[in-house]
């Protein structure tokens, strides 16, 4: 229930709303600073705000903006009527600016519905004041060490936090996540056993090894990627939830279609984008909007128009080659290892160009390369990698670590500058150029696409 | 030679196991024993461990271990007497205090083998940069923490600092060392980072004629690192 409006609400939101026009007249993004306006000048400001009857919250560490995205396309072309926050952040400040955009000039609600992304690290400062309907939690892997931590101190944030009212929708094959928020009403949803899953984790990290309750050694029936498959304790009670109730029965990457079982109905959708994580984010967003009731073919028929923003990831043949630009988030060792594992697994042979200095930590000092140390550059010492760029300003940080990965340095190109170190290139029996990027970097990633069109140009004129 | 690491399971967080990583390219004859958390240590039974290793690790996991290792008190002691070489990272440092004070003033006992206590602050988290000095060796390194370090270090210190901070923001002295024992706030690959230290820590553990894998490379991006810290160092006075 939201608290009594008082006068200093009402001269806050004026003040927030007049900002807001006015960074609009300016042409500046107004997707942060109104709300951030409006919690300090009153503090109470989002437990007073009317919000939409029904909302619809997404957090976790992977996978937040890329579900908010698809289930915002999917309202969007199916008419519904509702806020988000899909140009603003996902802290507090951000959260605030979408729910003041979502009212008049009397704070009166003009949607009832709101699809939010929530910064987990940031839940402490916005469920107090806001209890999602449902709140979709993708995954807790351990993030930026400097901000994140690690994951028993994010979910010790979000069980603190999330209001017992919320029905949380949470992915059964995380036995992290999954025991997130355990007094509420729960919603699982899993994707069943891969050929590609393996007995032993592969990975360098394991954000649990052992059982919280007994602290017996994890088991799994199987692993998927880190702490992601099957997991139990061979000694006590703990384990991944069963009976999920949106499951994937079958992936057909050939036909990119998946079988979504649920309450004893199997429907069939089409792939966004066939990375597993992807996989899962779609999953999620199904989940959610069958709770709100669409149809199969409401959800499927928008699922087929959806494409994942080029930012995070895209794809272009430019004269038989195939030049991938895909999101490996610095200082986000999981995000990092994902993207190496996609890569090496991906037919054909290929190079892969790396920026992964998070420009805009470098920008104030020297990047804490500690994360490095996380990721699994191991995925990149596969036959079918035959070269490695290397860019940026840690890049002898990188191939360092490439060197203890055992990467053989005849492979490896290092140089600080982007485009000196792109113009090394060799196309020789390659087919795929995979770009791997921070969230920082989008205008060298660019760059790099350009550099790397210049040199395919150059193999093969005629075709310009 | 033998390196015994201790609960990888949980002191595993803020890359620090990259340390275990490079020492394995370093000594690839070496014998790695990882102890878990329901074993016993082999620094219980082995007196020929050439460096007994802990990375950090994550608050409850701390109260884990102290629990685990207060039955081994006295051994970690005899063999901090000893010269046995020890290396803690992070807050595993925190583990060998007396004890840890959480916000609500509520208090776990450590091991109290060293007169430090920390203090948990789990809203603040502390990120820097560290440049200092070990013997004559320039250290450089990365910390991030939830907690600060409390108690008179002054002469059984690591490092003293020149940029960042030691046990606590007003410590110009980083870490504890006690005869072979160092124990360091500093917190992932602190041993790749640091190609000198590397080499000294090695000799410390006996290693004859010590090698750096990679040492060309390293020294190189030392080199850049310690130049941009330097000048860090000189713009933040």
């Amino acid at each position: 229930m939201n608290k009594k409006k008082t006068l200093r609400f009402y001269i806050t939101l004026w003040i927030a709303k007049l900002s807001s026009v006015a960074l609009k007249i300016l042409r500046r993004n107004a997707t942060y600073f109104p709300g951030k306006i409006a919690l300090t000048l009153c503090p109470e400001f989002m437990g007073i705000i009317e919000k939409p009857k029904t909302i619809i919250g997404v957090t976790g560490t992977n996978g937040k903006t890329t579900t908010c995205n698809m289930i915002n396309s999917i309202l969007e072309q199916n008419g519904f009527e509702f806020i988000n926050n899909k140009y603003g952040s996902n802290i507090d400040g951000g959260i605030a600016t979408t729910l003041i955009q979502g009212v008049n000039f009397l704070g009166r609600s003009k949607k009832d519905l709101a699809v939010l992304e929530i910064d987990e690290r940031s839940s402490n400062k916005i469920f107090p004041y806001l209890t999602p309907t449902y709140l979709v939690c993708t995954n807790l892997f351990r993030d930026s060490l400097m901000r994140n931590a690690h994951t028993e101190f994010i979910s010790e944030i979000l069980n603190k936090y999330i209001p017992k009212e919320t029905i949380m929708i949470e992915n059964a094959d995380d036995i992290i996540c999954s025991h997130i928020a355990e007094g509420n009403r729960k919603i699982y949803f899993s994707i069943d056993k891969l050929e590609t899953d393996t007995k032993e984790c592969e990975n360098i990290t394991r954000d649990i090894r052992v059982c919280p309750k007994c602290l017996s050694k994890l088991e799994y029936e199987y692993v998927r990627y880190h702490h992601i498959g099957k997991a139990y304790c061979p000694n006590c009670d703990y384990k991944c939830p069963e009976n999920p109730d949106y499951r994937i029965t079958n992936i057909d990457k050939k036909n990119m279609q998946i079988t979504v079982k649920s309450n004893n109905q199997e429907e069939i959708y089409d792939i966004v984008n066939d990375n597993i994580i992807n996989i899962y984010n779609m999953l999620a967003v199904i989940a959610v909007l069958k709770e709100l009731k669409l149809t199969a073919k409401q959800i499927n028929d928008s699922f087929a128009k959806i494409k994942i923003v080029e930012t995070r990831y895209s794809e272009e043949i430019y004269k038989n080659y195939k030049i991938v630009t895909q999101l490996a988030k610095g200082m986000n060792p999981i995000a990092c290892s994902i993207a190496f594992n996609y890569i090496r697994k991906e037919p054909a042979n290929k190079a892969v160009i790396m920026i992964l200095d998070d420009l805009h930590e470098e920008a104030n000092g020297s990047e804490n390369t500690a994360w490095q140390y996380d990721v699994d550059y191991e995925f990149l010492n596969d036959e079918s990698i035959k070269q490695i760029i290397i860019a940026g300003p840690r890049y002898l940080d990188s191939y360092i670590r490439c060197l203890i990965a055992d990467i053989n340095p005849e492979k490896i190109v290092y140089e600080k500058d982007l485009i000196d170190a792109t113009g090394k290139l060799k196309l020789e029996a390659i087919e795929k150029i995979f770009i791997l990027h921070d969230l920082y970097s989008i205008e060298e990633t660019k760059q790099i696409k350009q550099k790397v069109k210049e040199i395919i140009d150059e193999k093969i004129p005629e075709e310009k | 030679m033998k390196i015994e690491v201790l609960y990888p399971e949980f002191c595993n967080l803020n890359g620090d196991m990259g340390n275990v990583k490079y020492l394995k390219k370093c000594l690839p004859e070496a014998k790695f024993i990882e102890t878990s958390i329901n074993e016993q240590p082999a620094f219980c039974t082995q007196d020929d461990l050439s460096l007994i290793y802990m990375g950090t690790l994550s608050e409850r996991s701390q109260e884990i271990v102290i629990k685990k290792l207060m039955s081994y008190r006295q051994r970690i002691e005899e063999l901090i007497d000893k010269g046995q070489v020890f290396l803690f990272t992070g807050n595993s440092l925190e583990v060998l205090g007396e004890y840890i004070i959480n916000e609500d003033k509520s208090k776990i006992e450590a091991l109290g083998i060293f007169n430090v206590h920390a203090k948990r602050d789990m809203l603040h988290r502390h990120n820097s940069f560290f440049l200092g000095k070990y013997e004559d060796i320039e250290l450089l390194g990365f910390k991030s923490q939830f907690t600060m370090l409390y108690g008179d270090n002054s002469n059984e210190y690591f490092a003293t600092v020149e940029m960042g901070i030691g046990i606590n923001k007003e410590s110009k002295l980083e870490g504890i060392k006690k005869n072979n024992f160092i124990g360091t706030y500093i917190i992932g690959p602190v041993l790749i980072l640091n190609p000198e230290f590397t080499l000294k820590l090695l000799s410390l553990m006996g290693v004859e004629e010590p090698k750096l894998a990679f040492e060309k490379e390293m020294i190189e991006a030392y080199k850049i690192r310690y130049k941009k810290f330097k000048e860090l160092a000189v713009k933040n006075k």
